[in-house]
């Protein structure tokens, strides 16, 4: 830590403003490129499991015409969703009233049984709609699940190839280990699920999908993160970075 | 709805691998960023100030709650309005769920606004929101830390007289949401404000103001950034209680 004065602290100050309204600007460019993403329709039916029963992607939207999917760990073989995955969702679960009536339905979609999903939202006292995805091909075909032979032989995540998990699916400390003791699977069982963001566009009857972020295109929903980044000491994870993260009732 | 492209999934790929890399580069610059804020000079704040709160009068040190790290965002809610701005409403909307995980990483999270202590706590109450809120009426605070402006720097400030001259349709409407004149109005500062306590020593380290489309926004304007429409302009800031209400009227 540095100690300054006043006037040492404004001038550095008004440097760093330049280049965060700077960077504003451009997270302005950005957003109105997204928008210009061609909006590609969605042929194939998907039915979800909902707590009204089961439920196409365009019944989905709720009656608005935009709908954004968190794509939220939380596998077949895991006994309790993804720690930070839930942080993300304590988020969002407060906003989603705003977003409503802002033509916007936002839910959380995972491969789990329903009911599996039912008891942890209950948990975790969410009130956003959260669908499970188990009985289709949904999550594979927006890059979020990995059959086991995409596990061993490769598969894309992120809009990247990787040629396979195998090593990371043996290990016994860092990470994955940690997040697969937290989520009660194993690390190949953990590693099934990815997380993400997809928006679609539902006009004139067809649904499109119009835009999906990944890994850390989709830091932006931890919102503590930004917080953290005003705070004095920053993220102060240390290096590597530590998983701090838990559920909001495990805290110590 | 909006005309839009129509595309088929290789044209979306080929567009979105190239957004890819611009948001991918932005977070880069962002991380720079993060860095060069951790640079700033700690400048140690040296006067008493103390503020009214549920559990009586605290410092500024007191505040921290025994965390070395202070967060606060700073609500536009002054003296004369009835309730705070909707906007500033909608971005504290969020904080409760940020709460736990911070206060787990030796951050205290609060907010502040310049109404006394009672206007306060009822409207913390009314929004359903767990956060310390914090009021600043009657301390110097507000001003030393440009939270706040006074009665003559509202006079002296050209582009809020040009501002009160001709305000425009949606700042009328803002004045008659939080229910005082416009001019009362625009004495608060809408910022994330933070503060360092170390070895019995305040300092302040950070300060941040609207407008900032990215940090001094409410977070659902960030989710808003990944639907197909975007922020909307036809929409204005209601608190979380008042949208059955307007669809109501509509």
């Amino acid at each position: 830590m540095k100690v300054g004065t006043r006037e040492e602290w404004l001038a550095a100050r008004k440097d760093l403003l330049e280049r965060e309204k700077e960077l504003t600007r451009r997270s302005d460019e950005l957003v109105r490129e997204r928008q210009e993403l061609p909006w590609v329709p969605v042929e194939k039916e998907y039915t979800f499991e909902s707590e009204e029963g089961e439920k196409t992607l365009a019944e989905l939207f709720d009656g608005r015409s935009q709908l954004v999917v968190y794509h939220f760990m939380f596998g077949p073989e895991y006994a309790a969703g993804c720690p930070t995955c839930s942080a993300i969702a304590d988020t969002f679960d407060g906003v989603t009233v705003h977003l409503a009536n802002h033509d916007v339905t936002l839910l959380a979609c995972s491969r789990a049984p329903l009911e599996k999903l039912r008891a942890y939202k209950r948990r975790m006292g969410w009130q956003f709609p959260w669908v499970s995805s188990s009985a289709g091909d949904f999550n594979f075909d927006f890059g979020v699940s990995f059959t086991e032979e995409q596990q061993q032989g490769g598969a894309d995540y992120n809009f990247q190839h990787f040629p396979t998990m195998a090593p990371l699916l043996e290990a016994e400390t860092g990470p994955i280990a940690e997040q697969a003791v937290a989520t009660g699977t194993t690390p190949a069982g953990y590693m099934q699920e990815a997380h993400g963001l997809s928006a679609f566009a539902l006009d004139d009857g067809t649904v499109y999908h119009t835009y999906s972020t990944y890994a850390r295109g989709a830091e932006f929903l931890m919102h503590f993160y930004p917080i953290l980044d005003r705070a004095p000491k920053g993220r102060n994870e240390g290096d590597p970075p530590e998983l701090w993260i838990r559920r909001h009732d495990e805290y110590a | 709805m909006t005309e839009h492209k129509v595309g088929t999934r290789e044209e979306w790929q080929a567009a979105r691998n190239e957004l890819l890399e611009k948001e991918n580069e932005l977070a880069e610059r962002s991380e720079e960023l993060a860095k060069q804020r951790l640079e700033l000079p700690w400048v140690p704040v040296e006067k008493e100030y103390t503020f009214e709160t549920d559990e009586g009068q605290k410092t500024l040190a007191e505040l921290f709650d025994g965390r070395s790290q202070l967060l606060a965002y700073n609500i536009m809610f002054g003296p004369s309005y009835e309730a705070a701005c909707p906007g500033c409403s909608n971005l504290a909307d969020h904080l409760d769920s940020a709460l736990v995980h911070l206060n787990n990483r030796d951050i205290t999270l609060l907010c502040f606004s310049r109404a006394p202590n009672e206007k306060l706590q009822a409207y913390k109450q009314r929004m359903g929101w767990q956060f310390p809120y914090i009021s600043t009426n009657g301390s110097d605070f507000p001003f030393d830390f440009e939270l706040a402006i006074t009665d003559e720097q509202v006079a002296e400030s050209e582009e809020l007289q040009t501002t009160l001259n001709e305000p425009p349709d949606w700042l009328q409407n803002w004045a008659k949401q939080v229910g005082t004149e416009l001019e009362n109005g625009l004495r608060e500062n809408p910022s994330w404000i933070a503060f360092a306590l170390e070895d019995g020593v305040v300092y302040h380290t950070y300060m941040r103001s609207a407008p900032d489309r990215d940090f001094v926004v409410p977070y659902y304007q960030q989710l808003l950034d990944r639907t197909p429409l975007g922020r909307r302009d036809e929409f204005f800031a209601l608190r979380k209680d008042e949208y059955e209400r307007a669809g109501a009227a509509r």
